[in-house]
């Protein structure tokens, strides 16, 4: 139901161009993110108003139970998603604070037809799902708000995290310490939404170039839809294919490697936020035994595509995940690295190891 | 005292002082110098005899002098001016009465008004400051700077022109009317008399304009609540307080954005800040500023005692233009995220993105949890930070050049401000005007218009008759 009403949207312009020749007839077609879509339904303002009385009980409900269970989302964090999603559906941007009010009192007000996004009937299906499925907010409204960003995602991709942000913010410190880095070639490996790509490419302003590669195709679809809906299709290349795998022909000419690939131990995907375990890819979380499974190749093979003086950043699990990685790559690749640092989130986390090839640019 | 405290002092402070600072940068100039002729030798005086080889060396263009030129106090032609009429005391009648004398009168009364309350002088001698630094020659070194410059330089001309303006249609209707008076020329003389009407009627309105006419009054700015002490009560109280902001910013057409709110326990607020959006937010706000009391019996009391609490409101102009603009160093700052616990990173899906940032130099933090992504909720909160640091280094510098002109203002962070009162009866009265009234649910649901208007009256309006 949810795929076929996102479908009938699925009209031009973001779709007519064809994305990518590598995600053409077999690709699934991107859902648009709720808040894109044409307000095509008209609903009282009576109804909405007891939609949304009933969302607010039922997240009033939840009290601290997620918190509790699995470090989920309390009442005070839904009644803020709630909100969003009403800004999301809307096209009169003045209701949410109508809402608010008491409109018992002035029944007549109540007859007032609003437009919507979406029907009624799929209001209450959606919040149904978000406190009784814990399906993730950003699948609801089909996008997340990312650094300056609001990209598409759906089920199969995941939800680029605010700890990523500062992945870019990296970038950023690095290219404008070295205005070479900055024309060079950059890559985004398991880009997912296309996150970190279009991130990137807005720092090189337009003077280098970025490949993202995913090995899923609904991600590449994703991703490509973003690609497009920031104008970036001439400057982020997509590929298919499992990390460097799609990179053979640009081999030790690389600026920049970024990544935020899968870090979580298997054993702790069990434990997770429903949020997470239940509706997110386990191909992008599930990091191997010690979740350093991916990581661990990309460092090994990151010796072998930058050029000298090339720029590294990758996302981990945290303290003990980033402290091994560094004593790897101290230990087995001597020398050839150089720079090698620990930078934590702004939740003072350590979450990402950095460096730099050595030798000249 | 609390860096909150302390912020709020600042807050209160740089109202009355500012105007002072600009005045007293420059006090040593001796007063009343009013001919352009004073004016330049002052500068150069004030730049030394380096400049003004410098300036003899330029070429001609950059010598052009900007007029300040006011003309000379306007009358009819047998003399009558705006003062004069004062003089004369005519008996102001209501409007409905057709007496020229009555409408001219209060029509001057007006224009006295809305002099004093753009303080006139002061006003006409930061003219001449102004057009002295526009002559310079080196102005445009410093662009900004030269910008501002000639930007409050051209508010205050057209400020001067229009009350100027408004007194010479004064004075040729009263001209008019005596002249149609000598022709017995009936319809021109009830033209006359409705146009003085119409003016009458109109200097209403400018009387309320020229309330708003300090330094940032025309900013939005923040609103900033924090519950005094006394436990859920007060915080309950910190939350009605905010509740009142909002309707009342709602109302009044700004736009309302919740920057940070730090939830009491049980109920109410801790602490929160909401950003005002639009014309004159801080010019009506400011009058806000200070510790508000409340006096009810506690729903969070099951005694059913009669309880006090208190509120104290900070407000923060946002001053666009940088005029005061703090150069923040990246490395002063520490920037935290409100950590759930846990690993974070992929195995937490979380839509809280609050940020906080800590300018570590000062103390001061700034939060921001609104917006939906932690870039945003990170930018939103710097934009707070830079406000309170501007608003800092304003109070700084007002001090410094304060210290010799005017003890400070009265008004301090301990000083209650206005009192609702909900048991044994019911008032809202401010302490500071002495306004009040006796329906604080309205005044809860957010009219507050009246308690803003009659405080900016009465601190313009006070000082006696000078203008």
């Amino acid at each position: 139901m949810r795929l076929s009403i996102a479908r009938a949207y699925l009209v031009a312009p973001h779709r007519a161009k064809s994305i990518r020749p590598i995600c053409s007839s077999s690709s699934p077609n991107p859902q648009i993110p709720l808040f894109l879509r044409p307000p095509n339904y008209s609903v009282t303002l009576t109804d909405v108003h007891k939609w949304h009385n009933w969302a607010k009980t039922l997240n009033s409900s939840v009290g601290s139970s997620f918190v509790h269970t699995d470090n989920g989302p309390d009442s005070t964090l839904l009644h803020r998603e709630l909100k969003w999603l009403i800004q999301d559906a809307v096209d009169d941007k003045s209701l949410s604070s109508e809402l608010e009010n008491e409109i018992e009192q002035y029944p007549e007000l109540g007859l007032r037809n609003v437009r919507l996004k979406v029907g009624i009937d799929e209001l209450y299906r959606l919040w149904k799902q978000r406190i009784h499925d814990r399906r993730p907010f950003q699948y609801i409204v089909g996008c997340e708000h990312w650094r300056d960003l609001i990209l598409s995602v759906e089920e199969g991709v995941l939800i680029p995290r605010p700890e990523t942000e500062v992945l870019v913010d990296l970038v950023e410190k690095v290219v404008s310490d070295n205005e070479a880095l900055r024309e060079g070639l950059w890559v985004d490996l398991g880009t997912g939404s296309g996150a970190i790509a279009i991130g990137i490419c807005r720092i090189l302003e337009g003077r280098g170039r970025v490949i993202a590669t995913d090995l899923s195709t609904i991600a590449l679809a994703v991703a490509g839809y973003n690609v497009q809906r920031y104008g970036l299709q001439d400057l982020i290349e997509l590929r298919q294919g499992s990390w460097y795998e799609p990179l053979q022909d640009v081999q030790g000419k690389l600026s920049g490697i970024i990544s935020n690939p899968p870090y979580i131990p298997s054993d702790n995907i069990f434990g997770l936020q429903a949020e997470v375990g239940k509706h997110e890819p386990r191909v992008a979380l599930d990091g191997g035994t010690n979740g350093m499974d991916e990581l661990i190749h990309l460092c090994d093979e990151a010796a072998v595509m930058l050029k000298p003086g090339g720029f590294f950043a990758f996302e981990t699990n945290g303290e003990d995940q980033c402290k091994h990685l560094v004593n790897y790559m101290e230990n087995n690749h001597k020398g050839k690295f150089c720079n090698l640092k620990i930078v934590s989130d702004f939740a003072s986390i350590p979450r990402f190891i950095t460096g730099f090839l050595n030798g000249a640019i | 005292m609390s860096i909150f405290t302390f912020r709020k002092q600042v807050c209160n402070r740089i109202f009355t002082l500012f105007r002072n600072v600009l005045i007293s940068k420059h006090r040593f100039v001796p007063e009343l110098q009013y001919s352009s002729a004073t004016a330049q030798n002052f500068s150069l005086w004030n730049h030394g005899i380096a400049d003004f080889n410098k300036i003899s060396g330029l070429p001609f263009t950059t010598l052009r002098l900007f007029s300040t030129q006011i003309a000379l106090e306007p009358s009819t032609s047998d003399g009558l001016t705006v003062e004069g009429i004062l003089g004369n005391r005519w008996t102001i009648l209501d409007e409905s009465e057709s007496d020229w004398r009555s409408h001219a009168a209060a029509i001057a009364q007006s224009i006295h008004l809305i002099k004093k309350r753009l303080q006139w002088k002061k006003l006409m001698m930061r003219l001449e400051l102004l057009s002295v630094e526009l002559n310079k020659a080196d102005l445009w070194d410093d662009p900004a700077h030269a910008g501002k410059i000639s930007r409050e330089h051209g508010s205050i001309m057209s400020k001067i022109k229009e009350i100027n303006a408004f007194e010479r249609e004064l004075l040729e209707h009263i001209d008019m009317i005596k002249l149609a008076r000598e022709e017995n020329d009936t319809e021109l003389e009830s033209e006359s008399l409705n146009a003085l009407l119409t003016m009458r009627r109109n200097s209403r309105e400018k009387e309320l304009e020229a309330l708003l006419s300090g330094e940032n009054d025309s900013c939005s700015c923040y609103i900033e609540v924090q519950a005094g002490a006394g436990g859920t009560e007060s915080m309950d109280w910190a939350a009605m307080v905010m509740q009142m902001y909002i309707m009342w910013a709602q109302r009044r057409g700004f736009k309302v954005t919740v920057m940070e709110e730090m939830p009491g326990e049980i109920a109410g607020i801790k602490r929160a800040t909401i950003k005002l959006d639009g014309e004159y937010a801080f010019g009506y706000a400011k009058s806000e500023v200070g510790v508000h009391r409340l006096v009810r019996i506690s729903p969070f009391d099951s005694n059913k005692r009669r309880h006090t609490s208190f509120a104290a409101v900070a407000v923060i102009p946002i001053t666009g233009d940088g005029s005061t603009h703090i150069q923040i160093n990246e490395t002063d700052l520490r920037i935290e995220r409100f950590r759930s616990g846990g690993a974070g990173g992929q195995s937490v899906n979380t839509t809280d993105s609050a940020v906080r940032i800590v300018h570590i130099p000062t103390g001061i933090t700034a939060t921001c949890q609104n917006e939906r992504s932690q870039h945003q909720n990170k930018a939103a909160a710097m934009a707070v930070l830079q406000s309170r640091l501007n608003q800092l280094e304003m109070t700084r510098q007002a001090q410094m050049n304060a210290q010799h002109t005017q003890s400070l203002s009265d008004i301090t962070w301990g000083n209650q401000i206005r009192s609702y009162v909900l048991h044994p009866y019911q008032m809202v009265k401010d302490l500071r005007t002495n306004y009040e009234v006796s329906d604080p649910d309205s005044v809860l649901e957010g009219d507050l218009d009246s308690f803003i208007l009659n405080y900016l009256s009465a601190s313009l309006d006070k000082d006696g008759d000078q203008l």
